[in-house]
């Protein structure tokens, strides 16, 4: 036996110990179990915690996903909204007052976060994950977290970090905390396929 | 020599040493306008010294193509970091988000003086308990999260109110963070110029300096397009430059060539330069005494009388040779080529009246030159000639021309033919015949007009037919007027005639209109109490709007925002651009967006007393400044062939022969303009003018072949000289036709096809003349 084979065993002994530790499943596992859902319906209920204000803001309504980049937020109460995001356009439409206005997500860097972080998720989409944050994975498959931390500095100022929770391929729930201590937690209930 | 001689190369050199001291001391211009119409009204001289040197003027439109997006992009950052750093700059804009931040900034600390929204009541504690709600459903809004923080400051959303009205309706697409066409092609740039767009040498500055960012900042083999008045102004003039000095080399080359080829005699293409020489110089001395300065184009025209004016020493060259050193042949033409140039001359008055400075420079230039040169040809020139004279081409072609014109009568009625079609051609066209719009004027090449439309368009500029032009005696005055106007638009935007307005007071409200909004301010204990009030029952946490209630107190001491405020925003360009100081009096303009009944927009136009307002539709206006200058070029053309028929009945005294003369000449400019039209889709004025040439020139040959010979000897050499003549004269025009700028080009096809038409039909349609 040569230093090289000594060094290649070395490095697949490294390699299988690594996976001993959480047997065949990661991050990369993760996202390929949310790039396997093709389309979800959810209901959500979202509370704001915004420091100027003495209670939270709460609002719900429902939620569509299409892989691999259309993602639909239906506010219903307390007042009727929507946010569709679909391939690299944001449409928002309020009912009073009657607005819709088309954004394309170039010309407002400050949406990028937010959007990447719902759509990216659902797709599973690790390469732009990981190029808009810095990751974490905790818990296991049955119960996970997802930690995103935003890289670029001006992108921080807007969002500190946000964590979404899951079991298996559907998402619970996702918090956004801002540097400020302004938060919002959507709790999301997967409508059954 | 004659003692008459003598005197007249005495009158011939101290002319040329006059011409020669006038034309050292002209000025030569290159000014693009002076091919556009001057403007009767006084709203369309706004907009004509609008184009000549307003905002509009200096703006470089910028656009980089055919590489991948993302090197495109990088390329527009580079160069826009480096261009902001001229001084020749005013500003480059390449939508990356420099400068927002100085507009929202200057937005943010007036916002109480700006907002059209601060009326009295807004800050009542009704008022404010109603904004107040407002803001709570916009933080629940998907917007929430980015007016979060501006909320404790002005949480009555007056910023907001300010960006909506000032909000571009189209904005140019963003593609890597930079502005970029729809088709994603190309990315966008634009430039504004310190200095404005008719001065050429600074424009040629400022466009250097944005090829050298170019060169520098790309990557690969992207390229670079330009648009703009400034652009087209510098194309223009190298355009006009490169064609008269390539154009007259040319045509002197070949002339000469063709000369020398007749001739073989290097003294005599030297003689025959004289009488041209001669008349270009006199002809721009007259020019810059007349006019003040001299255009390139009128210089590019030299060439044109290079071609009309060696005719005279041809006739004389070709006549002369005949008879020896007296030059009795010549004098027994000479009637009849007087009457040729007074044929001529009045063909060219006809554009010494046009309302185009540079037609009417050509004219007088013609006119002058034409004269001189005739001139030179009958005193000084055969003074000069050398005894024994020969012409060999006459004994050599002199056959075959006489032949050709023998034989020219037996195409009569095929020719006949061919000119009732023309004639029906043309009549059938009717109105459609000749070009519509003021754009075939442009000295611009169409392409050219093509792709700075293209860039506007990607760009979002809007394309402004309507305008509202507002003239007062001071800047507050038309602003003030503007805000008036405005109220008026505004309830035409909501009846539906017009889908919105730009003005300069949406970004420098009158002083009078912030004074009221700073007095729609309570007092700073007043507004403590409106707004406890308005709060209570809302979620919002106790004190949270402090930050509010200093900047309103703050606000009430703030003097009414000045222009000179604004210095460094790009709010100032757009106040600049749209608020003008003209004459001492000001100008503002409110550019209309798509006005869907321009009568109604109109009912809702008032101005206050002591300005007025006018509803501009800039398309109606230039086609109708198009159509009187053309039925003006039209009047004088018909005028100048009136004037050309009255001069023939008068000398020739006889209708059969006017009729002989006139013929040929009729045929000519119908078959000429049938071919225009098939060729040129539709006629400029510029044809109408070569046309009138065509007329001037032809009159020549036809009045020539209609003379009756002396002898069969003295009628071939007539023959032979004309060919000659037209040669020369087609090789003058005929180069022109390859000049790029449009009116050279068209003047220079019509006549090149016109006088060979005129020459051919002289022999064809021209008296019959028999000699045993």
């Amino acid at each position: 036996m040569n230093a090289a084979r000594v060094l290649l065993a070395a490095v697949f002994a490294h390699g299988a110990a690594a996976a001993a530790d959480s047997p065949d499943w990661d991050v990369a596992r993760l996202m390929q179990e949310l790039a396997a859902v093709k389309s979800s319906k959810a209901r959500f209920v979202e509370r704001r915690y915004v420091g100027i204000l003495t209670s939270p803001r709460e609002s719900s309504g429902t939620l569509l996903y299409v892989a691999p980049d259309r993602v639909e937020k239906r506010t219903l109460s307390p007042r009727i909204e929507s946010v569709l995001l679909e391939r690299d356009e944001l449409t928002i439409e309020t009912e009073q007052p009657k607005r819709r206005r088309t954004l394309r997500l170039d010309e407002v860097p400050a949406v990028g976060v937010f959007v990447e972080s719902i759509r990216s998720t659902l797709a599973g989409d690790l390469a732009t994950l990981k190029r808009v944050f810095d990751i974490s994975l905790d818990g296991d498959e049955r119960q996970w977290r997802l930690v995103l931390k935003p890289t670029d500095a001006n992108m921080q100022e807007l969002v500190s970090e946000i964590r979404i929770h899951g079991r298996g391929s559907s998402i619970g729930s996702i918090d956004y905390l801002e540097p400020n201590g302004d938060r919002s937690t959507m709790t999301i209930t997967r409508d059954a396929p | 020599m004659t003692a008459a001689q003598r005197w007249a190369l005495g009158a011939w050199i101290a002319l040329l040493a006059l011409a020669a001291w006038v034309v050292a001391r002209t000025t030569f211009t290159t000014d693009v306008s002076a091919f556009l119409p001057r403007s009767p009204t006084p709203e369309q001289q706004v907009l004509v010294e609008q184009l000549r040197e307003g905002v509009v003027s200096r703006l470089v439109l910028i656009a980089l193509e055919g590489a991948p997006p993302a090197a495109l992009g990088q390329a527009s950052r580079t160069m826009a970091a480096e261009l902001r750093k001229q001084e020749s700059l005013v500003s480059v804009d390449n939508g990356d988000g420099t400068g927002v931040a100085a507009d929202r900034d200057f937005l943010w600390r007036h916002r109480y003086l700006l907002s059209p929204a601060m009326e009295p009541g807004r800050f009542s504690a009704a008022g404010l308990r109603e904004r107040l709600q407002e803001t709570l459903r916009l933080l629940d809004s998907p917007a929430g999260s980015l007016v979060r923080r501006t909320v404790p400051n002005d949480p009555t959303g007056e910023l907001l109110r300010i960006l909506e009205r000032l909000e571009p309706p189209r904005k140019p697409v963003l593609r890597e963070g930079v502005w970029f066409s729809r088709d994603g092609r190309r990315a966008l740039l634009l430039a504004q110029t310190r200095a404005p767009g008719y001065e050429i040498g600074a424009q040629e500055h400022a466009l250097a300096l944005i090829e050298q960012a170019f060169s520098r900042a790309t990557a690969g083999q992207a390229k670079l397009l330009l648009s703009g008045p400034g652009v087209f102004a510098t194309r223009t003039r190298s355009a006009v430059r490169a064609d008269a000095l390539r154009l007259s080399l040319a045509a002197t080359v070949l002339v000469a060539g063709l000369l020398l080829a007749v001739y073989r005699s290097g003294r005599l293409l030297a003689l025959g330069m004289v009488p041209i020489a001669s008349g270009a110089l006199a002809g721009i001395a007259a020019v810059s005494l007349g006019f003040g300065s001299v255009h390139g184009i009128t210089l590019g025209f030299g060439v044109t009388l290079i071609g009309e004016g060696v005719d005279y020493a041809i006739y004389l060259f070709t006549q002369a040779a005949a008879g020896g050193a007296s030059s009795a042949a010549f004098d027994r033409i000479w009637p009849t080529l007087r009457l040729g140039v007074a044929t001529s001359i009045c063909g060219f008055s006809a554009m010494l009246f046009s309302g185009f400075t540079g037609l009417a420079q050509l004219g007088l230039f013609s006119i002058v030159g034409l004269l001189v040169a005739v001139a030179v040809t009958r005193w000084v020139l055969p003074g000069m000639l050398p005894t024994t004279l020969a012409a060999p081409i006459v004994g050599a072609a002199g056959p075959l021309a006489m032949a050709a014109a023998r034989h020219a009568p037996a195409l009569r009625y095929p020719t006949l033919l061919v000119v009732a079609f023309a004639a029906a051609l043309v009549a059938l066209r009717g109105e459609r015949l000749w070009a519509r719009d003021l754009a075939s004027l442009s000295p611009v090449p169409r392409a050219d007009q093509m792709l700075d439309e293209q860039m506007r368009a990607d760009l979002g500029a809007p394309d402004v037919r309507f305008l509202v032009v507002v003239h007062a005696r001071d800047a507050e005055a038309a602003l003030r007027a503007s805000e008036a106007i405005g109220r008026g638009l505004d309830k035409a935007v909501a009846a539906g005639f017009v889908d919105g307005y730009e003005s300069p007071a949406d970004y420098l409200p009158s002083r009078q209109t912030q004074e009221a909004r700073r007095e729609a301010l309570p007092e700073p204990a007043q507004l403590r109490a409106n707004l406890a009030v308005a709060v209570a029952g809302l979620p919002y946490r106790d004190g949270v709007f402090e930050p509010f209630l200093a900047d309103a107190a703050a606000a009430r001491s703030m003097a009414p925002v000045e222009r000179s405020q604004m210095q460094g925003t790009r709010l100032a360009l757009r106040v600049d651009s749209l608020l003008i100081r003209r004459d001492g009096d000001w100008t503002a303009m409110l550019p209309l967006r798509n006005v869907t009944d321009a009568e109604g927009v109109a009912a809702h136009l008032a101005a206050p007393s002591g300005a007025s307002a006018v509803l501009l539709d800039l398309k109606r206006e230039s086609d109708r400044l198009y159509r009187s200058y053309r039925a003006q070029a039209l009047a004088y053309s018909l005028f100048g062939a009136a004037a050309i028929g009255l001069l023939l009945i008068a000398s020739l005294r006889s209708a059969r022969r006017v009729l002989a003369v006139l013929a040929p000449l009729v045929a000519a400019v119908l078959v000429t303009t049938a071919a225009l039209a098939l060729i040129a889709e539709s006629l400029s004025i510029f044809h109408l003018v070569g046309l009138l040439l065509v007329v001037a020139i032809g009159s020549n040959y036809s009045l020539l072949f209609e003379r009756r010979a002396g002898s069969e000897d003295e009628r071939r050499r007539t023959v032979v000289s004309l060919v000659l003549a037209n040669a020369t004269t087609v090789i003058g025009f005929g180069l022109l036709a390859f000049s790029r700028v449009p009116v050279l080009h068209d003047i220079g096809v019509t006549v090149g096809m016109g006088t060979v038409l005129a020459l051919a039909f002289s022999a064809i349609l021209g008296r019959r003349h028999e000699h045993p």
